[in-house]
Formats: C-alpha cells, sequence, structure tokens
C-alpha cells in the first residue's frame, strides 16, 4: 500500500498518497495547473515547461507533471513569476516553428493556440526561427506536418503505449529534433501503423490532421481517447 | 544492397553476447559499426538489429541519431576532426575547418546548430568531423588525424599532417 501523505497546495492542505506527481494530487483536489505534453493514460515526460509550480524551499521551478510529491510539500500553483515563466514556455514553441494560425487546420481547435489566449500571450519577444520541414502526406488518410509540432511527444507516447505500434520516436537531439516515422521512412511505409488515428486525435497542434479538411476544420475527436485511457487506470 | 551472410552473424554473435546486459543496445551497435569496413551503420544491418532485438524501427532511429557515435553514411579511409569547442575557436579553427574543406574538395555546410559536422569526400578516403571539445583544451586548436592528437595545429601542420596521410596511401 502506498502511504498516505498530506501535502499543501496554495495554502490548502491535501491528502496525497506516495508516488503521486504533483499535478495528479492537484487535479483530483479541483486545482488547475495548465499543461500542453501531459497526456492522461500515457507516461509523462516533461517537456512543454507548462506545469510549472513553485516548491518552497527548492530554488528552481518544477515540473508538476514529473515531479513527486512528498510529505509536508508546499506547492504554489499561481503566481505572478510562474505566469511570466508560462508565457516564455508558450513564446518559445511559437519561436522555434511556423505557428501561422490563419493557414492551420486545426484553427480554433488547437491547445497551443488556446493555451496562448489563456495566458495572454499577445506577442513574441525572441526571433523566429522558421526552418523550413518537410510535410509527410503520404499517409492515405492522415497527414504529418513538421512544421506546426511542438515536440510534445504525445503521438510517440499514445501509438507506443496505448496501440503498443511505436511508430513514432524523436530523431536527433536539440535543435534538430524531429519525429520520425519507423527509419525515417514516409508515413505509408511504417510496417507498425494500425492506421487507428490515435496519434492524430491527440496531437495538440495542426501537425498531425486528418486529410480532407481545410483551415479551420480539424476539430480533434479525443473523447474516445480519455475514454481509453481512462480504462487504462487514468494514471499520468 | 542485401546484408552478406557474414554481417548476418557477426550482428548475431554480438547480439547473443550482449544478451540481457543493461545498455545492451549501445554496445551492439558500436561492435557492428566497428565491424564494417567504412564504420557505418547501414538500413539494412539497422533494420536487421531490430527485428532481432525487438527493438521498435523508430526507437532504434531515435537512438542512432541521437548519439555522434554512430555514422549513417559510410566514413572515409580516413578521418580528420576538428575541434569547435569554444577554446580552439577563440583559437582559430575555423580556418582550420575551412583550409581542409577546400583542400579535399568539400562542400560549404552551415555548422548553424549542427552539433557534429561529418563530410566524406566522394572517392571516400577523407571524412571530415567536428566535435564540440576533445578535453584538450590547453592545447587548442585541436585536430584528431585518425585517433592521434594533435595540439597547436595551424593550417601549415594541418596540410603537412593530411599530406602525409596521401604519401602513406601511395606507397
Ligand atoms: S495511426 Fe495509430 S498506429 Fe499509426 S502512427 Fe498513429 S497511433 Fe500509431
Ligand atoms: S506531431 Fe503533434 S503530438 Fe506529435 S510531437 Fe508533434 S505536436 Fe506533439
Ligand atoms: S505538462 Fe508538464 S512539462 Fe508539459
Ligand atoms: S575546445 Fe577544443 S579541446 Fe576543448
Amino acid at each position: 500500500m502506498p502511504e498516505n501523505i498530506s501535502i499543501r497546495i496554495d495554502g490548502e492542505y491535501v491528502a496525497a498518497q506516495e508516488g503521486q506527481t504533483i499535478l495528479e494530487v492537484a487535479r483530483a483536489g479541483g486545482k488547475y495547473i495548465p499543461t500542453l505534453c501531459w497526456l492522461a493514460g500515457t507516461s509523462s515526460v516533461g517537456a512543454c515547461r507548462l506545469c510549472i509550480v513553485e516548491v518552497s524551499g527548492v530554488g528552481r521551478l518544477l515540473p508538476a507533471c514529473t515531479t513527486p510529491v512528498q510529505d509536508g510539500m508546499s506547492v504554489t500553483t499561481t503566481s505572478e513569476k510562474l505566469t511570466q515563466y508560462r508565457r516564455i514556455a508558450i513564446e518559445f514553441l511559437f519561436s522555434e516553428r511556423n505557428h501561422v494560425c490563419a493557414v492551420c487546420v486545426s484553427n480554433n481547435h488547437c491547445e497551443l493556440q488556446a493555451m496562448a489566449q489563456k495566458l495572454g500571450v499577445t506577442s513574441v519577444r525572441y526571433p523566429y526561427a522558421y526552418p523550413k520541414l518537410g510535410v509527410d502526406v503520404s499517409h492515405p488518410r492522415y497527414v504529418l506536418d513538421h512544421n506546426r509540432c511542438i515536440l510534445c511527444t504525445r503521438c510517440v507516447r499514445v501509438c507506443t503505449e496505448v496501440e503498443g505500434a511505436h511508430v513514432w520516436d524523436v530523431s536527433g537531439r536539440g535543435i534538430r529534433s524531429m519525429i520520425v516515422c519507423d527509419m525515417n521512412r514516409p508515413w505509408a511505409q511504417a510496417s507498425s501503423c494500425t492506421n487507428c488515428g490515435k496519434c492524430v486525435q491527440v496531437c495538440p497542434t495542426g501537425a498531425l490532421a486528418e486529410k480532407g479538411f481545410a483551415v479551420d476544420e480539424m476539430v480533434k475527436q479525443d473523447h474516445n481517447m480519455t475514454r481509453l485511457t481512462a480504462r487504462r487506470g487514468g494514471h499520468s | 544492397m542485401a546484408l552478406s551472410l557474414e554481417e548476418q552473424s557477426f550482428a548475431d554473435r554480438t547480439i547473443t553476447a550482449h544478451a540481457g546486459r543493461p545498455g545492451a543496445l549501445l554496445g551492439i551497435l558500436e561492435r557492428v559499426q566497428e565491424h564494417h569496413p567504412h564504420k557505418f551503420l547501414s538500413s539494412e544491418i539497422l533494420e536487421y538489429v531490430a527485428a532481432k532485438t525487438d527493438v521498435p524501427l523508430s526507437q532504434l532511429y531515435s537512438v542512432v541519431t541521437f548519439y555522434a557515435l554512430f555514422n549513417l553514411e559510410p566514413q572515409g579511409d580516413h578521418t580528420i576532426c576538428i575541434c569547435r569547442g569554444t577554446a580552439c575557436h577563440t583559437r582559430g579553427s575555423r580556418s582550420l575547418l575551412q583550409r581542409l574543406r577546400l583542400e579535399l574538395g568539400l562542400p560549404e555546410e552551415s555548422e548553424d546548430g549542427a552539433d557534429k559536422l561529418c563530410m566524406t569526400t566522394p572517392d571516400r578516403k577523407y571524412s571530415l568531423r567536428t566535435v564540440a571539445c576533445f578535453g584538450q583544451c590547453a592545447l587548442a586548436p585541436v585536430v584528431e588525424v585518425d585517433h592521434a592528437i594533435f595540439g597547436h595545429m595551424n593550417e601549415q601542420t594541418l596540410h603537412r599532417e593530411v599530406e602525409h596521410l596521401t604519401k602513406e596511401k601511395k606507397k
């Protein structure tokens, strides 16, 4: 049995169990912490840094989705400083690749866009990198546009951990990182893809989308995913 | 190009020898690369190793593109490796790189964001690479020629070393 402990979130005492993450405890207690890379039912990777929180006695900000709770911990989820840093995290994502919403299939149905609006990001202070990356249209039903990818690895995790196919992974490192299919093959040649569409539905941006949608039309059908992942235990 | 039986059996033996060890995959890939006369991992051998070790193709590709140690292209007979770390940069390693590039007739490639640069001449005699620091900064600029470290290099001494390699080849 995991031990019962108690932590404080924004001043309130919350019951928790050893082994849970700050995010799990906060969500269970009805507290909102913004997230982007986190996906229910799959492992946490701490890639986007939107879920950062302050933990008293710790000098740096910690990602709530990967930090395990400790007895007596005191967590702050909202502050001026946190908002500042969360905005910076979003701005970095915007400056890295091409996120021109007006011409994106996921315009108005995009978690990145929604998060930026929620956090009040109105401009990007950093120069845009905008590398010209490829678009994989080989799959008969889906497309992958690397230019919209934020490398959250949701597609990698859902395909590996829920579908069990492990079609995607991340190649290279640093600024050269790219989502890759099998041995860097076009998607249509992926021997392991079952065409289940899970990766498309969980992708927070317009990077993975269904074919046949015009700009603005791609609504994600992620309720099926939520049901599936909940059945798997819904752990994060 | 299909894998030769010899390559397959070497891979099989290496995989068996590493079975069950933590971090086995890196060891296997390193051995297999070293075994190839051109010191690289072809997509055929990667697919073979993936099938034999039950590692998904994308994961294997992720590993071999993460570590600078692995080559996905055939390497030249000689490897010249120029340090592009901070100490060597301030002591002129960029001009060493440019000079060698001209000498070997290799195309200009932007170093922007690349943590490694690796080019091979079309005749596969030379491979030119960069590293981020050899840990010999006191000797900056440092160049490694076929696994031998040379410190305090300048364009002349580098030219001489490369010439030396060429002569060695002829005899
Ligand atoms: S469609 Fe399904 S199997 Fe294919 S890559 Fe996406 S999640 Fe994986
Ligand atoms: S393709 Fe979508 S889900 Fe996959 S890493 Fe990129 S943004 Fe995330
Ligand atoms: S949700 Fe925690 S780092 Fe992305
Ligand atoms: S910077 Fe070249 S050896 Fe350290």
